[in-house]
């Protein structure tokens, strides 16, 4: 594994202690291997994409950052809170956890019988205990910000796959993460609508959210992040700063991946 | 047929809509509870819904009803016919509400509980603010025509002299030897009390689906 410019080496990183440190952080389901022995330390503010060929563990291991899916080896440190594999965390820590991480799937997830403000409200109401008038309007806040406060009272059939996006970018962020997870967010998009979901990530990168970004969108993974992993086969083959691995990528693995990717 | 007649044969109304009501509400909020066991991973949790589901399905309704008024009702605990009809067709609608719950999980998108879970909702909050909304959704037709079937179903509970619709029937049509215009008239009264089961079900349907189609 190369590890030219990590958070432990790159002195923009280095006298931040990190906020997200996964250690030795693997997930088997059965006999199959998806994620293996994975160590990460994210500064507050880094924003890490994580690129790789398909099934080489790059959801699984945001899933496994905010406890969709146990890990079955090693341990996830978030703040104050810390999980270790086999011990099936309590309540209160699993509460803890989640909402210090926003995730935005690839498919929206947006609840379908909610309005758009009551989408972006209603974990604010439930999880944080706002009222429903606070929350509402933080929510009008957040959806004025992805450019989305006309459609408040839409249902989400009736928002494009970006707006959709944007609303489910606006509801995670609700809760005050204190960093978010995009898995693929565009994927499920047409180029041009992938690109305004895009613009709303590259704002929230630039105002200092911490994000890990799974994607395949690599111009975004070279231009707004901070740096760049490389997954294959449930491990980390490569990482260091964005521009370095994505121009010259050191191991033999990832120049695959990446020739793969530029010659389509 | 005189007036006399009419008005008997009307009387059993409020009794088939009574026992088709009370039975309904026993069935769709004890469904809940078994469609949760049904779905359980633990093993005998799951295996001891499976044995009830099939048990109050299996059995005719009319060998329910003789069991628990006849049986139940005459050694164990003291029911009226209404009482055993309602708990005889209760347990019954609960078993399949609990199966019409369960295959209307499975439209529901995984996706919904993973935003859920990730949200930070705890259990009651997961499954009321975004499950049970969507569930009732997508189970409303078949529980709807399931609940005209209920009704037509209480006509069984005249076996246990329960005084609806079809006993009243049968009393009428013994006591004036008229057949055909006595029943061809209950006939009627059901149809006219489905109807605005269809009804009811169908503008729900369509106006909750309006509001959330993809």
């Amino acid at each position: 594994m190369s590890q030219r410019a990590s958070s432990s080496t790159d002195p923009r990183f280095a006298p931040l202690p990190p906020l997200l440190t996964l250690e030795a952080v693997g997930k088997t389901f059965g006999s199959h291997v998806v994620l293996d022995g994975i160590d990460l330390r994210l500064a507050p503010g880094e924003v890490v994409a994580i690129i790789g060929p398909s099934g080489s563990g790059k959801s699984t291991l945001l899933r496994c950052i905010n406890q969709l899916e146990p890990p079955t080896s090693g341990r996830v440190t978030l703040g104050g809170t810390v999980i270790e594999a086999g011990h099936t965390p309590g309540r209160r820590e699993l509460m803890n956890l989640r909402r210090a991480v926003g995730m935005v799937f690839q498919s929206f997830n947006l609840f379908p019988h909610l309005t758009v403000l009551r989408n972006v409200s209603i974990a604010q109401e439930r999880v944080m205990k706002r009222s429903r008038a606070e929350a509402d309007k933080i929510s009008m806040q957040l959806l004025a910000r992805v450019g989305l406060a006309d459609k408040a009272q839409q249902y989400p059939s009736r928002c494009s796959g970006g707006q959709q996006q944007r609303i489910a970018i606006a509801r995670a962020l609700a809760l005050e993460p204190q960093i978010m997870l995009f898995d693929e967010p565009t994927s499920a998009l047409d180029p041009e609508l992938g690109l305004e979901v895009l613009a709303v990530m590259r704002e929230l990168a630039e105002n200092g959210m911490t994000m890990i970004v799974v994607t395949h969108e690599m111009h975004f993974a070279e231009e707004v992040s901070d740096r760049v992993i490389i997954m294959a086969d449930g491990k980390i083959v490569e990482q260091g700063v964005s521009r370095d691995v994505m121009r010259n990528p050191q191991t033999e693995r990832a120049r695959r991946f990446l020739h793969a990717v530029k010659d389509r | 047929m005189t007036a006399d007649m009419f008005w008997t044969l009307a009387s059993g109304v409020p009794w088939t809509i009574g026992l088709t009501a009370v039975s309904l509400l026993i069935g769709v909020l004890l469904g809940i509870p078994l469609c949760a066991l049904r779905m359980s991973r633990i093993l005998a949790l799951n295996l001891a819904a499976q044995a009830v589901i099939l048990t109050l399905r299996a059995i005719p309704p009319i060998v329910w009803l003789f069991f628990i008024f006849f049986g139940l009702g005459s050694s164990v605990i003291e029911l009226s016919p209404f009482q055993a009809g309602a708990v005889g067709l209760g347990l019954i609608t609960a078993a399949n509400m609990a199966e019409i719950y369960r295959g209307a999980m499975t439209a529901i998108h995984p996706g919904q509980w993973e935003a859920a879970h990730a949200l930070g909702f705890t259990t009651w909050h997961r499954f009321a603010d975004v499950i049970a909304p969507q569930l009732f959704r997508v189970a409303l037709p078949t529980a709807a025509g399931y609940a005209i079937g209920l009704l037509k179903d209480t006509a069984i509970a005249s076996t246990i002299g329960v005084a609806e619709v079809a006993f009243q029937a049968s009393h009428v049509s013994q006591r004036s030897f008229r057949g055909l215009d006595v029943y061809a008239f209950a006939g009627l009264l059901y149809i006219l009390l489905s109807l605005p089961i269809a009804w009811a079900a169908r503008w729900a349907d369509l106006h909750l689906r309006a509001r959330v189609a993809r």
